[in-house]
């Protein structure tokens, strides 16, 4: 499986933890310094889309947690098929996210988060801190943040909405104020683009 | 477009989101029995992966990893977890100071609930005699601005008078209305009585003793210096004969 040109200097910690093939192995044996490892390495992204989602560090916090809960008492259960733990525990987080936000009915919060959520997380990322482009996967980041904001922002919009936010296509139409149609045939347009985007990292290992 | 269709054109909605909770169970149970959008699900799972990290990241807090290591490996509780149990605690405590201030607040309204029922029952004793009586005895006041009534009602199964008197105004300072008995042997002090313009004033008397007999009653206006003197002073406003 391809691994990602990985630097030297500040990347070190990446290219230990994305190419450790056993860490999977090590987790099945009950092996708590690799998750510590694994907690160092995906914690910060894991926070990122959690608390960008929720707009609540300390219920991000919570849900990250929970993902780690889960990663140590199913990580047996993962296929040798596997494309890294990083990808499942995204997803993990994500559904755990989306979750939460479909628990809280209250529509003005949810506009309210928007805003911020625009804000914080896509569009706008904060510009590279060093210590941060050290962080493992920073590379990745780069490469999906390009992606998303190579989007026309109609469609960035959608895809906010429904991948971040978890809305359904007829929310979508509705606090956007188009046809679900529109909002169809934007998201489908926004992920053909996406998918061409991340083909190179598709396969990356964490 | 069959149903088939369908599924294709939302195998991105699926994975990238925007289907509703039905639509997506539906998916769910299509993808079980269908190989080819398992796969292509599968493929676009793969491809979009790594979208959520298009958000900046974020450092944890200080502590962050050992507390969620210690919540994973041992089930402890972390820094939020030990502020809930110091909540729980000043909770518990705060429960044991309501129920402290409970308990004072039961001990005074049971001693509110004991005063009233002694007002209940002395209101029943007073009642008791009006209904009781043996004989009621009228006397009208009409002395300069004091215009009023004095009713008795003698019980004669309890040796007690109840006596109201109505129409009467508050007392002027340094002075007080002053019930007394007429007996053979003189008049002797009975009660005072307490009126304030408003409501009639109520008085439930002992009578002094069955050797004693009770010839008729009188209401005077006396000085309050004059409390401890064996006779009456001042102003006579009501005089009742039996």
């Amino acid at each position: 499986m391809p691994t990602p040109e990985i630097t030297s200097g500040p990347r070190a910690p990446l290219r230990r933890v994305a190419r450790d093939p056993t860490l999977r192995r090590r987790l099945i044996a009950r092996d708590e310094r690799a998750l510590g490892e694994l907690i160092d390495a995906a914690s910060p992204w894991l926070l990122a889309v959690v608390q960008a989602m929720l707009s609540d560090r300390d219920e991000a916090e919570d849900v990250v947690m929970e993902v780690y809960a889960v990663v140590w008492n199913r990580v047996h259960e993962t296929s040798d098929d596997y494309q890294g733990l990083m990808p499942w525990l995204l997803r993990i987080a994500r559904n755990r996210a989306i979750d939460r936000l479909r628990r809280r009915k209250r529509t003005r919060l949810r506009l309210e988060r928007l805003a911020r959520t625009r804000e914080l997380g896509l569009a706008a990322a904060p510009p590279a801190e060093p210590d941060e482009a050290g962080a493992p996967g920073w590379h990745v980041h780069e490469a999906v943040h390009g992606a998303l904001g190579d989007l026309p922002a109609e469609q960035l919009a959608c895809v906010q909405l429904a991948y971040f936010q978890g809305r359904t296509h007829s929310e979508i139409a509705s606090e956007l104020g188009i046809p679900m149609g529109t909002v169809k045939t934007r998201l489908r347009l926004a992920y053909d683009k996406l998918r061409i985007a991340l083909a190179p990292i598709k396969d990356w290992v964490l | 477009m069959n149903a088939h269709d369908w599924f294709v054109e939302n195998r991105t909605a699926f994975v990238g989101g925007g289907l509703d909770a039905d639509e997506h169970r539906s998916f769910l149970e299509h993808l079980d029995r269908c190989p080819e959008c398992a796969r292509a699900v599968a493929t676009l799972d793969r491809e979009l992966a790594w979208l959520p990290m298009g958000v900046a990241p974020v450092a944890p807090r200080p502590g962050f990893s050992r507390t969620v290591l210690e919540r994973v490996l041992h089930g402890r509780r972390g820094w939020r977890g030990r502020v809930g149990a110091i909540a729980a605690a000043a909770a518990l405590l705060l429960a044991v100071g309501v129920w402290g201030v409970g308990r004072q607040e039961r001990a005074a309204l049971r001693a509110d609930l004991a005063a009233a029922e002694q007002r209940y029952a002395a209101l029943q004793d007073t009642l008791s005699i009006i209904q009781g009586a043996g004989r009621i005895i009228h006397a009208r006041i009409a002395m300069q601005q004091y215009q009023g009534a004095m009713l008795i009602f003698d019980d004669p199964v309890t040796h007690r008078w109840n006596v109201v008197v109505h129409g009467l105004p508050e007392a002027p300072a340094g002075e007080v209305y002053q019930l007394w008995f007429v007996t053979e042997t003189g008049l002797r002090r009975a009660a005072e009585v307490r009126c304030d313009g408003k409501r009639p004033a109520f008085v439930t008397l002992e009578m002094p003793d069955a050797a004693t007999r009770i010839l008729g009653a009188v209401l005077t206006m006396e000085a309050e210096s004059a409390l401890t003197t064996d006779a009456p002073q001042g102003m006579r406003l009501a005089n009742v004969e039996l």
